[in-house]
């Protein structure tokens, strides 16, 4: 308990420094857009295959759990838009990108400690904690809702590729499906908690490379932690987010 | 002039400096030496601020760095260059960026200025036509040039240089302490150099500081070490077979 207290007061003095006000906004301007192509336009790729496949697996798998014949096909389109959109577009590309980006930002800023150049920032005079981890927290918050748009499309794509090529639910029943009891709410929940996984996947890795210290092997460790902590957390606030935003 | 007094530090029970008093000269490149574990990189750190010491006054031409606040400090670092004992050039910048990175952060300078001393020191340490590499694309030597270049940059007051010639080759090592003393007699600057290469020391040191378990232990020029009779430094000296060599 003493060193979950210990590690959640250092996190949020670490996001208070981080939060305080830039030396040079210019500088921080143009990190921020290299951090935007870096953790944004760079997941795109994974996120779209994964976001196809998503898709098709669960029109697929909602299809073979239709036994009774007075359930309607349309069902089916139905199903996979509201699982798309309510959780696996916002919670399991946030785990992706935990996994990705996370294990990608703790080891970069922890490889940064163990090669003291953040020491060095620190000695000219520069927020270490701002300029390495304010432009990767602010890119994720505004890059993660706009790649979780995209997943949401590609994935209801997905079904509708098995629409097209399978015989388990017909192209027009799928999209009168998907367009069925559409609410927009269920989509600002869904960019609202993914904005909340985004700061969650960048912070949590970026607190544990800048706290590493040691070796190489250290930094790895660190890494690790980011990932696993920063899963679990992002699946807590998914619960907690649920219980207020949509019950 | 950099100023130390009574500076004191401890990790939990270990005692790591203790009442080191010190004056480290305007325009002459000053010595720290010692074995390792003795404390000189400690010493460094506490000048620097990256470590507070448990007692004691740093004064960076009579402004007390230890007695200030956290705006205090950062006006007073931007009047130091660090050269790492490793470099610690930024890796995801060019050689170029890497110099102009502190005149970015910390000067007001317009984009001429700043592409002008860019390349300035990148000429002064002979670097100018590796400005578009990466730090990995580097040799160890190069690495060096760069963190002076970068260290310089800014036009710092006082320069710090931890270990810089270890990783080098002697011929390299020569180069590097030539320039580090140029560089400070040519800005007039106070310079403190962390070593145990006792070439640097009969190079450079127009001050030595000898650190042996925490304490200040002796303290002389280049000249004077050679004639001392301090049984710990002549043991330290001995053993960095500096003298065996002389004699070969």
């Amino acid at each position: 308990m003493a060193a979950f207290l210990f590690h959640l007061g250092r996190y949020m003095i670490l996001m208070w420094r981080v939060f305080s006000r830039p030396e040079k906004l210019s500088i921080y301007r143009k990190r921020l857009f290299d951090e935007m192509v870096s953790l944004g336009i760079d997941s795109l790729g994974i996120i779209m295959v994964i976001s196809v496949f998503m898709g098709a697996v669960i029109t697929i798998q909602t299809a073979a759990n239709i036994d009774s014949a007075f359930i309607p096909t349309y069902t089916i389109g139905f199903t996979t838009r509201q699982s798309t959109i309510l959780e696996f577009s916002p919670t399991i590309m946030a785990l992706i990108l935990a996994g990705k980006i996370g294990s990608n930002i703790a080891s970069e800023i922890g490889l940064m400690r163990v090669t003291e150049q953040i020491d060095a920032l620190e000695i000219m005079g520069v927020n270490s904690r701002a300029f390495l981890i304010l432009p990767k927290v602010v890119a994720a918050v505004l890059i993660n809702p706009f790649l979780v748009v995209i997943s949401m499309f590609v994935s209801i794509g997905g079904g509708y590729l098995i629409a097209m090529f399978s015989d388990i639910v017909t192209i027009a029943d799928y999209v009168y499906g998907i367009q069925l009891d559409f609410r927009f709410y269920h989509v600002v929940y869904a960019l609202s908690k993914s904005a909340v996984f985004a700061f969650i996947l960048t912070s949590v890795p970026a607190y544990q490379g800048y706290y590493a210290s040691g070796s190489a092997l250290e930094v790895g460790k660190a890494s690790t932690r980011g990932v696993v902590q920063s899963s679990i957390i992002i699946l807590v606030a998914n619960y907690i987010i649920t219980q207020l935003f949509l019950i | 002039m950099i100023e130390v007094h009574g500076l004191y530090k401890s990790f939990g029970d270990k005692e790591v400096l203790k009442d080191i008093n010190a004056r480290f000269e305007t325009g002459k490149t000053s010595l720290i030496i010692g074995a390792s574990g003795s404390g000189k990189s400690t010493l460094t750190r506490c000048l620097v601020g990256l470590i507070d010491p448990n007692e004691g006054h740093v004064l960076y031409d009579g402004r007390d760095f230890l007695l200030m606040g956290t705006k205090e400090r950062k006006r007073i670092r931007k009047e130091i260059g660090f050269l790492f004992q490793h470099s610690a050039l930024f890796d995801f910048m060019t050689v170029e960026e890497n110099v102009r990175f502190p005149l970015d952060m910390l000067t007001n300078m317009s984009k001429k200025e700043k592409d002008n001393r860019v390349a300035f020191v990148l000429e002064r340490v002979e670097l100018s036509h590796a400005h578009k590499l990466h730090p990995s694309e580097l040799s160890g030597g190069m690495k060096k040039r760069v963190g002076i270049a970068r260290a310089i940059s800014p036009k710092p007051r006082y320069l710090f240089c931890d270990e810089p010639n270890s990783g080098l080759d002697p011929q390299t090592s020569i180069v590097i302490d030539s320039l580090i003393q140029e560089i400070t007699h040519e800005n007039d600057i106070t310079t403190l150099v962390i070593t145990h290469d006792m070439n640097s020391v009969i190079e450079i040191g127009e001050q030595i500081f000898f650190i042996h378990k925490g304490e200040l232990w002796w303290e002389g020029t280049q000249h004077e070490i050679l004639k001392t009779d301090n049984k710990e430094l002549l043991s330290f000296v001995d053993a960095s077979g500096f003298l065996t060599n002389k004699k070969g």
